[in-house]
């Protein structure tokens, strides 16, 4: 609504609360102004409004969970399987493979690249016979409902620009997250809670970081800042009353404000007086929006041991995950869960264990609970990392033990639900799991198929800064990757 | 509903051209009107970028746009029909219309007409208005403000006419808000009502420490400072004192022309002062790494690249980064001379990666304020002690042992450390206390012994003794020991402590497994000494690794069970006098000159470095020789001992100062310069074609190179602020302009390149530009001339009319209003309620700051993973002091648009979220500051509750509230008492939240419904806007 209009109505409703003179009171004023913006009819009322013009075509995913694995995981033990591998166990990875691109300092000083297979068996999974490693028993069982990558690229080979690119598709700091993207451009239906949520689990080891630009808002307005569902403390910021203050105290309070600031705006006439009135309101009704989100007494045992013996451990993924199910349920737009730890440069097998142990369950889970509610269906589910690791090995080599470095030139992500075909694995690389030899995806690209799901045509979507008209896909003509879409 | 960002206030000043004259005949003017339709339609294609340019066409230029091929032009001036592009972006045909489908960039109705009557008549170009330097054009009357006088005459065309006056209370608290980040006091208010000028007032708060501080913020955002490195494990970084030189360079009102010279090349100023050297940081704000695995030539590019960008977007308001990669599609900067700018910055002295250090390399050691002060008062007594040991000396009636005849038999020197308590300086500690007894215990010499009784490992120690024990070669270590006899000791031990505590001497059993066994860590001297009576015990320094030239400052008395006796302990050698270069004049001349000099003052040694002995003057030999007898003989203990200890403590004192002093990163080039190429594509490992120092083509040229050497950053820095070049002074003044009025007059502050808006009000931007140069870069007097306008003393009333016309506010027929950025709105809750500690400068503190924000994101092995609240002063410190960590900056900046600094931030967004309202409500800061806010009513000495609330209102607004606001914070108030009336503990709890105590004289319940009565006024929209 425009301002002028807005203010208009506003003039109105001040001429009938002069014509009823305070009798009313302001509780009555403040439940107006709360039921107002509320209602779904009046889209000034929406607390996080599209763009107009957007989705620009209807969308398969309304809404997106994306489950960053933080650090790389390794494909090699995962999900892309080099049986190969075996008979060059301990011998020099080929030049030709290596062909001189470019490593980290962490093993260029290496004398050697001895390969190292991967000492976990793999198997094909479900109808589809997708491949994944015993790592992951309980994702085996949602083989049928994804699309397995195998040829994801990226730019950066180190974690910190990487994270950034993968997120912000930019590796210098500053520019949108996906999630900002989202919640700016489309909005979100839940008007008492966030648009954009994210979840950062606590892990045993955080040896790699996470930064707050691989959810905020970059050069876009501050309130598409993902929010954090937080597992200790306060579960949202702020959220709770102060000590000795309860919801009454701050209802009256916030009566008698919003009742004052009104009477700002009829000085003033600035619109952004309203806003602010609605955001107080807002913020009160998610005093009691977020624990009712956060209270699982009402999850039936079934669905809770579902997701393993961590789910009510407030900070563990499990309890993430259900709580993005719980958040996707209310209409929440985006919901981001980065699990920290992949980054096993020595003693991996052991480590990537513990790791499994942590999201495998619990992201089947997430999957099964969202098919059984039918919200897979315009839900889409993104899992991966920032890059892959070598085929050679880092430090010493065993049969049972190894290490890996970084690689960006391609790794394994799994998308799944609103948009995306089921049952396929997409892309190949070659035996040593080192060059992509068929269909390449670069993050540009996934991205673009991401928004693609979501409704919208990557390379329309846009916001002037620094002189450009700045996407998340970046400068060049990328494409979404047709043969994922459904 | 924020302020939309983009780039819509051009065509809004096209749609009032439009309606201003007769749409048809009104000329079109190319940078006005076309230029942003060809940029934003055209240039991507058939722009600079020779690379992407399709069919060979370039539009940009008008050589371009009019050469004819195959017999036609894009465009024939005065010809819309036999103009090709005319044709081309009406054809009905996909192939060939333009802009072509796929750009999904249609061209709307009234582009195509602008387009068309351009073309009729007579297509001309412009260069870009922001290359052109800029002129003042002659004041409209009818203002006696120039801003008044041009936005008058614009508003006249509108037919709009400026806002009356704001009311005095609002302008008051506007214009502090304005100048010093914080609020007015009522007595303040009064002050200005009862005599108001406003250009006293402008001036009276510019002269206070708090504008520094406010106006250093805008700064800090530009410039990407902050506390840790920035990325990876992003570790803390010493750069506070730049911090605080941009607050003192606000308040000393530094002109921006050497603003601009220090912060981009004070180190390369003649004989930099420190402040020049601490400004040059400026280029060492970027974010940088200490990544394993990273490689050294990506990053050395990379902050290059960085500082690069930065300057180009903070002095020339142009948009650089795309020219990284490849020519600027819109703007005429070409790769080539992007890189030729970055060589400016490309020998940059500064390691590839930081190494996760606060001091990564150049720094510069900054003394902290006082600390001058305090070196000049040690100095001075320093000197007059120098005075003291020079009399002393004279006393000496020194003969040289060397000299006698026959030569003295060998004596053994002793130096006596520990007698009757811990040496000078020396920490005593243990894990129980030291215990000192007299006779009749045993005692060995002096009045008293220490002992120690002890089940198991136990001892005391001492550490920080000063001047410390020196070691010469063939010294001994001794102490006296009584181990009681009926309960002696398993094990007794002496440990040295020379900056480690690795040199142990045992004796008894191998109980105390502490260093390794049988080296200088721990090594046996042999059995128990014999108990009931005194043994002196004696360690080799050699034994226990304690070379010649160690200094120690502590031993430890450690024993394993029993009851042990310690008395005088110390050094003892024996020497050789005639030989001993401290007993003997003759034997210390007649040491290696590297020896000798060694015993020197830095002075003396300067003096004397290189001099062999022979050369010495009569005079030079009569002052090495008291400096001798006053530095190194040790035969004079007892005249000098006591002035030489109090000399090494005063030493000491200044070396702990300069050792403390803060560190802060500068700017410093390699002495030998990188070579520069242009990278292609951008890419760190391809280099193409050589690049030399030197600005863009289209705009001023630099000076001629000089004879001697290359062009470098101060010929840049001098270059932006010469006068002549035509951004710096726009860019500088809109800027400004944009902290007042909230948007520039150019909206896109930080792109004054084609792509971005057009200026508002063209001529009064190059008015206040080209005065700001003549008036001397006096950022103080631009300042002035803006809040002595009618433009910013007028009420910022909107009405509908107004707000549907404009709803920008960029005509400003009324005074701007918006939030207050996030440190105000912080720090004026400190202010208003009595919190707030005015110290200035030094390091980041940490406030209140809920926990896991750095720690769910921080690495396991960064030090600014865990956050250690601070206590005290440090939790009311003005927010431009809170500690900034760029991964994870604090909420109550990030909540309210606070940049992370990790890139320069020219203008923050301005949103209004449920998170903010969230926050102000319940955050213990706020309420807190809200309590506080309470006690002060409480105790403002007016008696009813009427009294308190009109006193609470105007502390908050700076106005009286009127009869309906009194009424309804009564009701309120009395709602909030009748609660905390029932419930006495709540009252209590609310009371008790924060780190300051609640006022005891007042009553619980009563606090706390005011205290809920203060969060409301905090969290009313009048005070945290500008009004």
């Amino acid at each position: 609504m425009n301002p002028a209009h807005e203010y208009h109505q506003l003039q109105n409703r001040r001429q009938f609360f002069q014509g009823a003179g305070l009798k009313m009171g302001g509780i009555a004023l403040a439940q107006l102004l709360g039921q107002r913006a509320m209602a779904k009819a009046d889209p000034a009322a929406q607390m996080h409004p599209a763009m107009p013009g957007l989705p620009h075509f209807a969308p398969k995913a309304k809404n997106l969970i994306y489950l960053h694995m933080n650090g790389a995981p390794s494909q090699i033990d995962l999900f892309d399987h080099k049986p190969r591998l075996t008979d060059y166990y301990d011998q020099e990875l080929p030049a030709s493979v290596r062909n001189n691109q470019r490593i980290t300092t962490m093993t260029s000083g290496q004398k050697r690249f001895p390969v190292a297979p991967s000492k976990f068996k793999f198997k094909r999974c479900g109808e589809s016979g997708i491949e994944m490693s015993e790592l992951v028993p309980h994702m085996h069982s949602i083989a049928d409902d994804i699309a397995m990558v195998r040829s994801v690229h990226t730019d950066a080979i180190n974690h910190d620009p990487a994270c950034t690119f993968v997120m912000t598709g930019s590796e210098v700091p500053g520019k949108p997250s996906l999630g900002s993207w989202l919640s700016y451009g489309l909005g979100s239906e839940n008007q008492n809670l966030p648009a954009f949520v994210v979840f950062t689990p606590t892990v045993k080891n955080p040896s790699q970081a996470l930064f707050t630009r691989m959810w905020t808002s970059g050069f876009l307005p501050s309130k598409f800042d993902g929010v954090k569902l937080r597992g200790s403390g306060d579960p949202v910021l702020y959220v709770k009353n102060p000590p000795g203050v309860n919801p009454g105290d701050r209802r009256a309070m916030l009566n008698a404000l919003g009742t004052l600031n009104q009477k700002t705006f009829e000085r003033f006439g600035d619109p952004e007086t309203q806003t602010r009135i609605a955001q107080y309101e807002m913020a009160y009704r998610m005093q009691t929006s977020v624990p009712e989100l956060t209270d699982l007494t009402g999850e039936n045992k079934k669905t809770l041991e579902m997701y393993g013996p961590n789910v009510q451990k407030p900070g563990a993924f499990a309890h993430s995950a259900i709580l993005t199910r719980r958040l996707i349920e209310r209409g929440v737009r985006v919901v981001q869960i980065l699990h920290r730890g992949w980054d096993q440069h020595g003693s991996l097998p052991a480590q990537i264990k513990n790791q499994c142990m942590d999201v495998d369950q619990p992201t089947a889970a997430l999957m099964k609970d969202l098919k059984q509610r039918g919200l897979l269906e315009d839900t889409l589910v993104v899992f991966g990392g920032e890059f892959g690791r070598t085929a050679y090995c880092q430090g010493k080599l065993t049969r049972e033990n190894y290490g890996r470095d970084h690689h960006p030139r391609n790794f394994c992500m799994w998308m799944a639900g609103g948009g995306i075909k089921t049952g396929i694995t997409h892309g190949a690389t070659d035996d040593f799991s080192y060059n992509i030899t068929r269909d390449p995806v670069h993050l540009n690209e996934l991205n673009a198929t991401i928004l693609q799901c979501m409704g919208i045509d990557h390379s329309r979507f846009r916001f002037p800064f620094q002189g450009l008209e700045q996407r998340l896909t970046g400068v060049e003509d990328v494409l979404p990757i047709k043969a994922l879409l459904a | 509903m924020d302020y939309s960002f983009g780039m819509n206030s051009f065509r809004l000043a096209m749609v009032w051209c439009l309606a201003a004259g007769s749409a048809w005949t009104a000329p079109v003017e190319f940078n006005r009107d076309v230029r942003a339709i060809l940029s934003k339609n055209c240039f991507a294609c058939h722009g600079q970028d020779a690379k992407k340019r399709k069919g060979k066409l370039r539009l940009d230029t008008a050589d371009g746009a009019f050469a004819s091929k195959n017999g036609a032009a894009a465009i024939v001036p005065g010809n819309v029909s036999e103009s090709e592009l005319w044709a081309r972006i009406h054809s009905k045909d996909p192939d060939e219309v333009m802009p072509p489908p796929k750009t999904k960039k249609p061209l709307t109705l009234e582009e195509k007409q602008t387009l068309k009557r351009w073309i009729e008549q007579g297509a001309k170009y412009e260069k870009h208005w922001a290359f052109i330097a800029p002129k003042k054009s002659k004041v409209p009357a009818g203002a006696p403000n120039p801003i008044d006088a041009f936005l008058q005459q614009r508003l006249k065309r509108e037919g709009l006419k400026p806002a009356p006056l704001a009311k005095p209370e609002t302008l008051v608290r506007r214009v502090y808000l304005d100048l010093t980040g914080l609020p007015p006091t009522p007595k303040e208010v009064d002050a200005f009502l009862a005599n108001p000028s406003l250009e006293k007032l402008i001036e009276s708060l510019m002269q206070r420490q708090s504008y520094g501080e406010h106006m250093a913020r805008y700064w800090l955002d530009l410039a990407r400072y902050a506390d840790t490195h920035g990325l990876h494990l992003d570790n803390e970084r010493s750069m506070w004192p730049y911090r605080d030189w941009v607050v003192r360079a606000f308040n000393q009102n530094l002109s921006f022309a050497d603003f601009t010279r220090w912060q981009l090349a004070g180190d390369l100023l003649p004989k930099p002062t420190l402040d020049q050297q601490i400004a040059s940081g400026f280029n060492r704000c970027n974010v940088t790494t200490g990544e394993g695995g990273s490689i050294t030539e990506e990053w050395i590019y990379r902050n290059a690249v960085d500082r690069t960008s930065t300057a180009v977007e903070v002095w020339m308001g142009m948009t650089a980064g795309c020219a990284v990669c490849h020519d600027h599609k819109f703007d005429p900067l070409s790769t080539k001379e992007f890189y030729s700018m970055y060589s400016f910055f490309h020998s940059a002295a500064d390691p590839a990666l930081d190494g996760n250090k606060l001091d990564t390399p150049p720094i510069l050691r900054v003394p902290r304020p006082g600390d001058e002060k305090k070196l000049a008062a040690l100095d001075a007594k320093i000197k007059a002690n120098e005075q003291r040991l020079a009399s002393a000396v004279a006393e000496i009636k020194y003969t040289d042992p060397a000299a006698q005849s026959p030569l003295p038999k060998a004596i053994t020197k002793e130096t006596i450390w520990i007698e009757d308590a811990v040496p000078p300086k020396g920490a005593a500690q243990g894990n129980t206390p030291w215990k000192f007894v007299s006779k009749p215990e045993p005692v060995f010499s002096g009045t008293k012994a220490s002992v120690r009784e002890a089940k198991g490992l136990s001892q005391h120690f001492f550490t920080g003794a000063n001047p410390p024990l020196s070691i010469e070669s063939g010294t001994k270590l001794f102490a006296h020991v009584y181990l009681d006899t009926l309960n002696p000791p398993k094990e007794i031990m002496l440990q040295f402590n020379n900056g480690t505590w690795e040199h142990r001497a045992y004796w008894g059993g191998d109980k105390i497994d502490w260093g390794k066994k049988d080296s200088v860590s721990r090594r046996r001297m042999g059995d128990l000494p014999e108990t009931g009576k005194w043994v002196r015990l004696e360690v080799d320094a050699s034994q226990v690794g304690l070379k010649p030239g160690a200094k120690l400052n502590g031993w430890a008395f450690t024993q394993f069970d029993g009851k042990v006796y310690w008395d005088k302990a110390g050094v003892s050698s024996t020497t050789d006098p005639a030989k001993d270069s401290t007993l003997s004049w003759a034997a210390w001349k007649a040491r290696k000159e590297g020896e000798r000099n060694k015993d020197l003052t830095e002075a003396l040694r300067k003096r004397f470095k290189g001099k062999a002995r022979d050369k010495w003057t009569a005079a030079e030999e009569t002052e090495l020789r008291h400096h001798w007898l006053a530095r190194v003989y040790a035969g004079a203990q007892k005249e000098l001992g006591t002035i030489k200890s109090e000399q090494a403590d005063l030493e000491k004192q200044q070396a702990d100062i300069r050792k403390n002093t803060a560190v802060t990163f500068v700017m410093a080039d390699l002495p030998k310069p990188r070579q520069s190429f242009v990278m292609i594509r951008g890419q760190y490992d391809r280099p193409g074609e050589k690049v030399s120092r030197n600005v863009p083509a289209f705009l001023p040229p630099l000076p001629a190179k000089p004879k001697a050497r290359d062009y470098n950053r101060l010929d840049f820095a001098n270059w932006l602020v010469d006068g002549k070049h035509p951004l710096t002074a726009r860019v500088a003044v809109n800027r400004i302009w944009q902290q007042f009025f909230g948007v520039g007059l150019v909206k896109t502050s930080a792109d004054f390149g084609t792509q971005g808006d057009l200026p508002m009000h063209p001529e009064l931007l190059d008015w206040l530009a080209v005065q700001f140069v003549e008036d001397g870069w006096d950022v103080q007097r631009l300042v002035k001339r803006i809040l002595t306008s009618h433009a910013y003393r007028q009420s910022s009333r909107a009405t509908p009319a107004l707000l549907k016309k404009d709803p920008e506010n960029r005509l400003l027929a009324r005074a701007p209003r918006f939030r207050l950025d996030a440190e105000v709105i912080r720090d004026q809750a400190l202010n208003l309620s009595g919190l707030l500690v005015p110290t200035v400068g030094g390091r980041g503190v940490r406030p209140y700051q809920p926990p896991n924000i750095w720690e769910p994101v921080g690495f396991a092995s960064s030090n600014t993973r865990n956050y250690k609240q601070g206590k005290g002063d440090d939790l009311y410190r003005r927010s431009i002091y809170t500690f900034l960590k760029r991964t994870a900056p604090a909420p109550f900046m990030t909540s309210f648009d606070a940049p992370s600094r990790e890139q320069s931030c020219t203008v923050r967004g301005r949103s209004n979220t449920p998170m903010q309202a969230l926050q102000l409500m319940n955050d213990v800061q706020h309420v807190e500051a809200a309590r506080n806010l309470a006690q002060r009513i409480l105790n403002s000495g007016v008696a009813d509750d009427h009294a308190r609330i009109q006193w609470a209102w105007r502390v908050v607004t700076a106005r009286q509230p009127d009869a309906a606001e009194t009424k309804i914070i009564t009701n309120v108030l009395a709602d909030h008492r009748a609660r905390f009336a029932k419930d006495a503990e709540a009252a209590k709890k609310l009371i008790a939240f924060g780190e300051s105590k609640a006022d005891p004289k007042l009553q619980p319940a009563d606090l706390a419904a005011w205290t809920l009565v203060a969060n409301l006024l905090l969290n009313l929209d009048e005070v945290l806007n500008k009004n």
